[in-house]
């Protein structure tokens, strides 16, 4: 009845059903035909629609991924290279921003409104890494050469106590191709070598919050739980965009199917041998 | 004006919520986690690849979403966002190709921003009567193969021995069906 094609395309088509009809994902090279995409589509809308339970969030992932988005939203605040801010900003701001009385706002969140917003107005919201990065680029330089932290910092009382430099690691601690792990009361991360620019990274997975390990046979920051690789700029390493531009990551035998945002960067400075790391206040 | 929210009011609640600082992304991810949600399961019909093009939405909205625009836009932005992530998980996953308009899918309407949290869902409403349409219009075999596999979630095996038939041509057979009901969903988007 059915000629050889067809035969092979619904096998095909039967090894994507079968996972996404039990629940599932289903695997990537297990993909119908590309000239059955419309079916795939259409398999995958049929499935959703006479199975409406699964259509409805699980309770914990809501939760865990309001945690990350918090951590997150914590993360963007703490690496913010925050413009000058002074008396007179805030206090327009105040005058536009009329507060209900008796609900005074959490400690610290008038000032991360604020950053918030002028980081999005710079145009640097596209990714805190990316604003990061910028700085990131030219960590290793004698601090304090009229350097910009220097007029912020100590200006106004707005900004005062919002982060502070965290003492990492010595140089010496971080020979090229090596890393270092730490914590700060706001912050995970590690502090890497990448060919002899020190910078720091999150230490978190951006997907499900894992926390990521140092491979240095592979420059990677490796995720334990579903395999994502970042490379040591913070970038997903064996995203399927990358193999598909770039050929094959060779630190993973398959490439990892979802896009993920690059790591936080938060800004990394060495000073007398010593490598420090922007971080928020507890 | 039953469940729509007042679009000014609206509006004027989100924006002294980003004002009032910290607690804004809070409340836009609890006016529009579930919906967000549901609409993108509609669409890639299971939780993992749901669950991560989610997470997908809301991280990016951390990171570039000005949370003092108003609550339609904040709608708009985030359905966008996810109709993107949908459409690029069709390209980068499946490396196919994905046609703008979203032509069979159920749809929603972003500007429809008071209703997110609506009890019922009702992307998955429209889409089950979508889907009941579209079955009563496929030749009876074609239906009852679906229906074994899809509505009562049988496997191949259970499916064709229902059937009286092999294994075998209950794949063909499935194949052929939803390759028939996907062209009966285009003809109906077309007409």
């Amino acid at each position: 009845m059915a000629e050889r094609h067809e035969l092979d395309a619904a096998e095909r088509l039967e090894r994507y059903l079968d996972p996404l009809i039990a629940g599932g994902r289903p695997a990537p090279e297990d993909t119908p035909d590309p000239a059955d995409a419309d079916v795939a589509r259409l398999a995958a809308e049929l499935s959703a629609a006479t199975d409406p339970s699964r259509g409805e969030p699980d309770d914990a992932f809501l939760e865990q991924l309001r945690r990350r988005m918090r951590q997150a939203d914590e993360g963007i605040a703490a690496v913010v290279v925050p413009p000058p801010i002074r008396a007179e900003a805030a206090a327009r701001h105040e005058a536009t921003a009329p507060q209900t009385p008796g609900a005074p706002s959490p400690a610290g969140s008038r000032r991360w409104s604020i950053s918030r917003r002028q980081l999005l107005q710079a145009g640097l919201g596209a990714a805190a890494g990316l604003a990061a990065g910028a700085l990131g680029a030219s960590a290793i330089r004698p601090p304090d050469a009229s350097d910009e932290t220097g007029g912020w910092e100590s200006e106004g009382g707005l900004v005062a106590g919002e982060g502070f430099w965290a003492e990492i690691a010595t140089v010496e601690q971080v020979p090229p191709g090596s890393a270092v792990r730490f914590e700060t009361a706001a912050f995970s991360g590690f502090v890497v070598n990448d060919g002899g620019e020190i910078r720091a990274l999150s230490s978190v997975c951006p997907h499900m919050g894992c926390t990521l390990h140092f491979r240095p046979d592979w420059h990677d920051l490796r995720c334990p739980c579903h395999g994502a690789s970042f490379d040591l700029e913070g970038r997903l390493a064996n995203g399927r965009r990358r193999w598909r531009e770039r050929g094959e990551y060779p630190g993973d035998a398959r490439a990892y199917p979802v896009e993920l945002p690059p790591l936080v960067r938060p800004r990394t400075r060495v000073e007398d041998g010593r490598v420090y790391v922007w971080t928020a206040q507890a | 004006m039953g469940r729509q929210h007042d679009p000014n009011r609206s509006a004027a609640v989100v924006t002294a919520e980003a004002r009032s600082g910290g607690a804004t992304f809070e409340a836009i991810y609890d006016r529009h986690a579930v919906g967000i949600y549901r609409f993108i399961y509609a669409r890639v019909g299971n939780r993992p690849d749901a669950e991560d093009l989610t997470a997908q939405v809301f991280m990016r909205a951390v990171e570039q979403l000005d949370t003092a625009r108003d609550a339609g836009q904040i709608a708009a932005w985030l359905y966008r966002v996810a109709q993107n992530a949908i459409a690029d998980y069709w390209r980068a996953f499946y490396r196919i190709p994905m046609v703008a308009a979203d032509d069979w899918a159920p749809r929603w309407d972003p500007a429809d921003t008071g209703s997110q949290q609506a009890p019922a869902s009702p992307d998955g409403d429209h889409a089950t009567r979508r889907v009941e349409a579209l079955l009563r219009r496929l030749p009876d075999h074609y239906r009852r193969v679906l229906e074994l596999r899809f509505l009562q979630r049988l496997s191949v095996a259970e499916t064709a021995s229902r059937m009286g038939i092999s294994p075998g041509n209950a794949k063909v057979l499935q194949y052929r069906a939803l390759r028939k009901a996907a062209l009966l969903a285009e003809g109906a988007a077309d007409g």
